[in-house]
């Protein structure tokens, strides 16, 4: 702080009030005058007790008091002033004599802010009286912040304390001293007086002696403290708190104790634990999820190679578990997950934390913290054996783990058999990384399912075998669009209000040889290879091929929606692409629609955001396929430029029959009505879900129901041999409820 | 019991021997003088007469104040009496007069009355020395 540089009266920008007391006519006339002078607002008072009469009614900066006054002297009006509220601040300066030692004392006793010798210097008073000022604003401005810092830190759940190192006999734990609000943390009113010793004392025992062994080291080598320590409250509850200190030295560099912060973190900790598990546990089953069970397994591996044993990874999957989930429902095929999670954790000897610590202190057993059952996805789950002696160590435990099968489970008030294919791989026999390993368990797994399920197999290089199948496909498919093997296959989609017709979806098929290659059966190898873009570039050109077929032959002027996946829409030569197909057989850019999937669509937002708007722009609409099996933003949806919402079939499928799939299909009509948005559902494969989901307002609809997918002359056939002539069951059923007259899409030039 | 206060003679008004003489040419201070004036550099207040007629006033007043005092033997009341006559001697110059206040203000202070009543007597004198002093200021200005 900058000390004032001149005694002017410009140093503050208004006249500071001063009540100046004094019983001598003559001091008073003078000392008021050169105040006066000197830029003060002077009050004159003749003696203590008219000084306390005019303070009822009125208050000045400062004060300046005669001492020595009769009746009411300067000491005792400064004592009464302190006495009486909102005084208890005020600056007061007293005028003593010059050699006046006792009364010097007494000024400040009775709470005089200074004393000032009486003189005819008029300019040191001037000053003197500017400085009193000053310090007094400046201690007004600290005393503010100082309450501000305690209200924050209180908020904060925060406090600092001072620790003084013991100095001789006295004090054997040091001097502790805590502000009111540090008292607070841990669970103290402002008046209590807490010890060093107990606030140790309030650490569990289990903690107690680590803490104390950090507090000593850090002590010994005059380092900062910063520790999380768990205490238990007076009242008993279990908070964790925060002890951050630094060391203080003196003027001669010698350690004289710590002064730091100590913070209530409970909750932060708390919600740290949270996302911790979260990141790290299966939410469904609370077993590890596949991130952990691979850090676990990293771990297992690192500590198998430095103690040169074997260790091994299970993949246990499901039998046919999907025909569960399918029957029963999601919820009892959850239900069923859980209960396998529960049993498979019995097989092995689980533990669900992993210490950090306890791996590196517990030594050559340490790592036997790390055995778990893990949740892959789906029903895929992971044993891993940190140490096996053989591979029939670990066949005795996929042993087990079949037979804990063997039990039926109730799920959906039903019985169920469950049985598992388990396919071990051992470390390092089978792999010598987490990757290799969990590849490897997978093939011996498929090995076993192939061979009837329910059973266990390790791996062996034989089972590899499959992959050779895998690079003749691969090659194979190559070759499939040069050799014009691909064909789209249609299947449309019926607006059931006026029983036509309002588009179709495309969808691949593989004519190998004599058979029919279902998409599922090579469009997740070409997304492995890459394959996928080409095929997708051919589906376009042909889809545009095909509208305008239909166009020529019966005045189709509706959209082909093409199935895209993500990393298409990631390419920037899209939109020229779909250009250059509707271009070449002339039908509008609108002839063409995209579908992504919505789990395809989040995954990847924001890669892909840039082409949908610039598709969008061109007339090319984007419809969200399997919508309500992902996990849309809803805020997302609304920025998004799309203009359909396909409802997944898994929801089609329950209606009419589970309260939960309508509940979800309401739900998401209503969305796409608020979002302006058309909805389409599919799946339909009976006249109950179309009735349903037409009273609740989903008009269009594809699925078996209408039409399986067709070629498209077969199509053709279909419009004019069903829907034309208006024979279909579905079409009497919408007829009845809405007497709109078909439009005539059929006509032929 | 004899009053500490009072000098053995009724008259007061003879310095006692051994005290400083040659006072009276200079009772009061030119530069006290003209840091009062100062106060009041345009002479617009009339700082100067006012603050000189206050003090021959409140002299007049402390000094029956101290002939009350010393025949009431109240230590109290001259204590109050030395100790406004010196600040204000000192305002208006007297210096002289000032210091002699401060001596018997700082006796009484710590008891030692021994000494005093000469003090007092000096103390007197010097005061109508400077009132006649003020006197003659008043009318020349």
């Amino acid at each position: 702080m900058s000390l004032p540089h001149s005694f002017d009266a410009e140093d503050s920008p208004e006249r500071p009030k001063v009540l100046l007391v004094d019983d001598d006519e003559l001091a008073l006339m003078l000392t008021a005058e050169a105040l006066r002078g000197r830029g003060f607002d002077i009050t004159e008072a003749s003696s203590g007790e008219q000084a306390l009469a005019l303070l009822v009614e009125w208050t000045p900066d400062i004060m300046v008091l005669d001492a020595v006054m009769p009746g009411l002297d300067g000491f005792d009006t400064c004592r009464q002033l302190r006495e009486s509220a909102g005084f208890e601040n005020l600056p007061v300066l007293m005028l003593t004599g010059l050699d006046d030692d006792a009364s010097i004392n007494r000024a400040y006793q009775v709470g005089a802010t200074d004393f000032f010798v009486k003189s005819t210097q008029w300019s040191l008073l001037a000053g003197r009286l500017r400085h009193v000022l000053r310090s007094a604003r400046t201690r007004q401005e600290l005393e503010r912040s100082k309450s501000k810092l305690a209200r924050a830190q209180d908020l904060a759940r925060m406090g600092s304390f001072d620790w003084r190192k013991p100095v001789g006999g006295h004090h054997p734990t040091g001097g502790l001293t805590l502000a009111p609000e540090a008292l607070r943390v841990f669970g103290y009113g402002p008046v209590d007086r807490v010890s060093m010793r107990g606030l140790v004392r309030m650490v569990p025992l289990p903690e107690r002696q680590g803490m104390t062994r950090v507090l000593a080291e850090v002590q010994s080598q005059n380092t900062v403290l910063a520790i999380d320590v768990p205490v238990t409250l007076p009242d008993g509850r279990m908070r964790i708190v925060h002890v951050e200190a630094e060391p203080e030295f003196n003027e001669h560099g010698h350690p004289i104790g710590y002064t730091g912060i100590v913070q209530d973190v409970t909750d932060r900790r708390m919600a740290e634990d949270r996302i911790r598990h979260l990141a790290n546990f299966d939410a469904l089953t609370g077993l590890p999820n596949r991130r952990q069970l691979i850090w676990r397994t990293e771990r297992a591996l690192d500590h198998a190679r430095r103690l040169n044993h074997q260790a091994a990874l299970l993949l246990i999957d499901l039998d046919r578990f999907k025909i569960i989930n399918d029957t029963l429902g999601h919820a009892a095929g959850d239900e069923l997950l859980v209960e396998v999670a529960r049993r498979l954790r019995s097989c092995v000897r689980h533990s669900d934390q992993v210490m950090d610590g306890a791996l590196e202190s517990a030594g050559a057993r340490g790592h036997r913290t790390l055995e778990a059952v893990g949740r892959l996805g789906g029903d895929e789950f992971i044993a891993l054996l940190p140490e096996v002696t053989d591979e029939a160590d670990a066949e005795r435990v996929s042993v087990r783990i079949l037979d804990a099968m063997r039990e039926s489970i109730y799920v959906g008030g039903q019985e169920c058999f469950v049985t598992a294919s388990v396919g071990i791989a051992l470390f390092p026999r089978d792999g010598n990384s987490v990757a290799d390993l969990m590849r490897n368990s997978d093939v011996a797994m498929y090995s076993v399912k192939n061979a009837g399920r329910n059973a266990s197999a390790a791996y062996s290089p034989m089972l590899a075998g499959r992959g050779r199948e895998k690079l003749e496909l691969e090659s194979a498919l190559h070759k499939a669009i040069e050799r014009n093997e691909l064909v789209l296959h249609y299947q449309p989609k019926i607006d059931v209000r006026s029983a036509r017709m309002v588009g179709a979806e495309a969808l691949m098929r593989w004519q190998r040889g004599g058979t029919l290659v279902a998409p599922g059966d090579f469009i997740p190898l070409a997304e492995e290879t890459g394959l996928i873009v080409p095929l997708s570039e051919w589906a376009l050109r042909e889809a545009a091929r095909q509208a305008k077929v239909w166009q020529v032959n019966f005045g189709f002027a509706d959209s082909i929606a093409v199935n895209l996946p993500n990393r298409m829409f990631e390419r920037t030569d899209l939109v020229e692409h779909i250009h250059e197909c509707v271009s070449t057989y002339g039908v509008p850019h609108r002839a063409i629609q995209l579908e992504i999937t919505e789990t395809g669509l989040m995954k990847d937002l924001q890669n892909v955001i840039p082409s949908l708007h610039r598709l969008t722009e061109i007339g090319v609409e984007i419809s969200i396929d399997d919508f309500g099996t992902g996990y849309s933003s809803l805020a997302y949806l609304t920025t998004l430029p799309i203009s359909e919402l396909k409802i997944d079939r898994s929801f089609v499928r329950d209606l009419g029959i589970t309260p939960q799939s309508s509940a979800v299909v309401t739900a998401i009509i209503a969305l796409a009505r608020s979002l302006g948005l058309r909805v389409i559902a599919e799946g339909v494969e009976n006249l109950r879900q179309m009735e349903v989901l037409h009273r609740l307002g989903c008009g269009v609809m594809q699925g078996f129901l209408f039409s399986r997918p067709i070629p498209p002359d077969e199509l053709e056939r279909w419009l004019q041999q069903t829907v034309l002539p208006r024979k279909a069951p579905w079409i009497v059923q919408a007829g009845a409820e809405r007497l709109e007259p078909p439009r005539t899409t059929g006509r032929r030039p | 019991m004899s009053n500490p206060f009072t000098s053995p003679s009724s008259h007061a008004t003879k310095p006692a021997d051994g005290m400083p003489s040659g006072v009276g040419e200079a009772e009061l201070d030119a530069q006290a003088l003209a840091n009062l004036a100062q106060l009041d550099p345009t002479g617009a207040n009339k700082l100067v007469q006012r603050v000189l007629t206050t003090y021959r006033s409140s002299m007049a007043r402390l000094l029956a104040q101290l002939v009350q005092a010393r025949a009431a033997a109240d230590p109290a009341m001259l204590r109050l009496v030395t100790h406004t006559l010196k600040s204000s001697s000192a305002s208006v110059g007297a210096l002289t007069l000032s210091t002699l206040c401060a001596t018997a203000e700082k006796s009484l202070r710590e008891g030692r009355h021994d000494g005093l009543p000469a003090l007092l007597d000096q103390l007197v004198a010097e005061a109508e020395r400077v009132d006649v002093a003020v006197f003659h200021l008043l009318n020349d200005s």
